[in-house]
């Protein structure tokens, strides 16, 4: 019985080796020490999970605030709508979310470290484990549901704008995004609802319109995405709404205008500036 | 018995003879046979294109039943000379449980992958190809130019997979997601290696798995390698620079061949800068494969990972059971068992993974 015997070995020194896993007292979901007062929320295949167990405290570290590379913030209050619907930068033909089919969603590819899709995240590693991407590819395939909706009961408003203009950008926006607590009306909104103006030099140089496209996604109808049709250069530049449109309106017919209009029935929305010489690597790399 | 058959095997111990240390399409057949990979491989560090030997094994040694067919004796990978053809596909079924999460269960077709390798001139010059076909479109995987051979001095440069540690077909064991370097993650720049019928070394400057196309960075792979007919033992690094933080990996493998049970060992440790705070990681795998008769292989792997050294109670490890049943030439059937254990409070840590899988390759 040799061959049992070997067996049995190999079986005791597997037991061994394995039996030494951690029972996790003083660390949060991830394995963290717990910081005193904080909460945890399990990894699960929930967005709230996942921004808190993975977006908010991994990705974010990088993809936060005026230097996100791509213009792809994680931080809770902007990552679902710029991930959700919204087509990649790297490759405008894979959305970085598309509901339902987490093979062909961008975030995925980028994870797992596909080549087609550039550098693996997180840059430099270390990668997220292939359990973990798990979830993120659950939710997907689950149709990639917003977190529990809170604030359903409250007024249509603007919960968040990107950029918001509190810091410079080190590279220039690939989109800029309003997003909302409702779902909008999408019918409502056209490529006069909005635009992109940079502005001149002096405070009585005119400003230019930025040619740009207007877009509700279908798979998330709670942001307004603005995508310029190339690479801003450096200056600064503003998000106007134009006041005199009946505003912007969600599925239910409530209605906003937002900011307040000036002369012109202009509202100023947002004022950001791009520095120069990121801006020209961009401009060098799209020469559109 | 068959001629063709008597050819094959005949042909089978010649090229066997004719080299040092023959082999297998996982590394747990390279420690049953004592071969290296670069017998059964095209890649002097294993996987993909296989070898004319590794086809021969492939239909005569490895399956329960030999097939008495034209085409299948004939088949040696070759299309016409100078350029041989290969491919792999795995069509899996996994059914995922965890705590506090809906178990899901689905079929996958893991990928499929067609391999090529133009021979210009012998032992001097290749040309070759590693291409996911599917799912998600056409992907490259390897492209490189190698000049020199395989079996003695070469460089290639192109995209290819780094050497580090077992080439596991399990990408997602966590010695191989410690050390970032699988067969997931090619990488693009140069490799020199030298392999002798006992050694084998590889030196590899990169851009860094991490830092992609982006310009900035690069990645430093080395690997050396002691083979035996009846164990081995390995030594790999891996230095990477990047804009957020620079990573050291370190590793050591082996493997040793007891009876019907060929061992595989490794241990890796990480010190990974990229953190704010900086960490020392580490992992370790002990794969036992029990060669039950021919064409039936028991895999029991147990996995060991620790993120963070400095931090107490965050230990996982991980328990496999695998039967893999190799009827006939070319076709694979696997299902097993696979068993996580964390920390209580992550539930990603505590799956419980049912897989099967049917396996066509060529």
């Amino acid at each position: 019985m040799p061959r049992y015997r070997t067996l049995l070995a190999a079986s005791a020194a597997i037991l061994v080796v394995a039996a030494c896993a951690g029972n996790g007292e003083g660390l949060d979901a991830n394995g963290r020490p717990v910081a005193p007062g904080s909460v945890t929320v399990p990894l699960s295949a929930d967005f709230a999970a996942i921004q808190a167990n993975i977006f908010t405290p991994i990705c974010s570290v990088c993809h936060v605030g005026g230097s996100a590379p791509e213009g792809l913030r994680l931080d809770e209050a902007n990552s679902y709508n710029l991930l959700v619907g919204v087509p990649s930068t790297e490759v405008p033909s894979l959305l970085r979310v598309k509901p339902g089919d987490p093979a062909n969603s961008y975030i995925i590819q980028k994870l797992q470290g596909h080549a087609a899709v550039g550098a693996q995240m997180p840059l430099g590693g270390p990668y997220l484990s292939s359990d973990t991407i798990a979830f993120i590819q659950q939710w997907i395939t689950n149709g990639a549901p917003p977190e529990a909706a809170a604030a359903v009961a409250a007024p249509l408003a603007v919960t968040s704008i990107v950029p918001d203009g509190t810091e410079p950008l080190n590279q220039p926006p690939p989109q800029i995004m309003i997003a909302f607590n409702h779902d909008l009306d999408a019918t409502q909104i056209d490529v006069r609802s909005a635009h992109i103006d940079k502005l001149g030099d002096t405070a009585q140089s005119a400003a230019a319109v930025i040619p740009a496209r207007l877009a509700v996604a279908s798979a998330n109808l709670k942001a307004l995405m603005i995508w310029p049709m190339g690479p801003l250069g450096a200056g600064r530049y503003r998000v106007v709404v134009d006041a005199s449109m009946p505003g912007f309106a969600d599925t239910t017919g409530q209605s906003i205008a937002i900011g307040t209009p000036n002369e012109l029935g202009e509202s100023v929305i947002s004022t950001f500036e791009v520095t120069a010489a990121d801006a020209a690597v961009a401009e060098a790399k799209d020469p559109q | 018995m068959n001629p063709r058959l008597a050819i094959s095997l005949v042909l089978l111990f010649v090229l066997a003879a004719l080299r040092a240390a023959p082999a297998a399409a996982e590394p747990y057949l390279a420690v049953q046979t004592g071969y290296k990979c670069n017998v059964c491989h095209f890649n002097p560090t294993g996987g993909a294109l296989r070898t004319e030997f590794g086809i021969t094994y492939a239909k005569v040694l490895l399956p329960a039943e030999t097939i008495d067919n034209s085409l299948i004796s004939n088949w040696t990978g070759k299309i016409v000379d100078g350029l041989r053809v290969g491919g792999d596909l795995r069509e899996d079924w996994t059914r995922d449980s965890a705590p506090n999460t809906m178990t899901t269960q689905s079929f996958q077709l893991e990928q499929f992958r067609l391999y090529g390798d133009l021979n210009l001139i012998p032992n001097r010059l290749d040309i070759y190809i590693d291409e996911q076909v599917a799912p998600n479109g056409s992907q490259n995987e390897e492209a490189y130019v190698l000049y020199g051979s395989t079996t003695g001095f070469y460089i290639k440069g192109g995209q290819f997979y780094l050497p580090f540690g077992w080439r596991l077909q399990d990408q997602s064991a966590f010695v191989q997601e410690l050390s970032g370097i699988s067969m997931a993650t090619p990488d693009k720049g140069v490799e020199i290696g030298y392999e002798r019928p006992s050694w084998s070394a590889q030196f590899d400057l990169t851009n860094g798995v991490g830092n992609g196309t982006s310009g900035h960075g690069y990645q430093v792979t080395s690997q050396v390698a002691y083979v035996q007919p009846i164990w081995r033992l390995g030594v790999a690094g891996s230095y990477t620079q990047t804009l957020v933080g620079d990573r050291r990996v370190g590793g050591i493998f082996a493997g040793l061949k007891t009876g019907p049970v060929a061992w595989l060992a490794e241990a890796d440790a990480v010190r990974d800068d990229s953190f704010p705070d900086g960490r020392t990681l580490a992992a370790g795998l002990l794969e036992a494969d029990w060669l039950i008769r021919r064409g039936h292989n028991l895999k029991i792997t147990t996995e060991w990972y620790d993120p963070d050294r400095s931090v107490a109670q965050d230990q996982q490890t991980r328990y496999s059971m695998l039967y893999e049943y190799t009827p006939i030439p070319f076709l694979q059937l696997r299902a097993g068992y696979r068993y996580y254990r964390g920390i209580p409070q992550s539930n990603a840590q505590n799956q419980r993974l049912v897989l099967a899988e049917l396996h066509g390759y060529f």
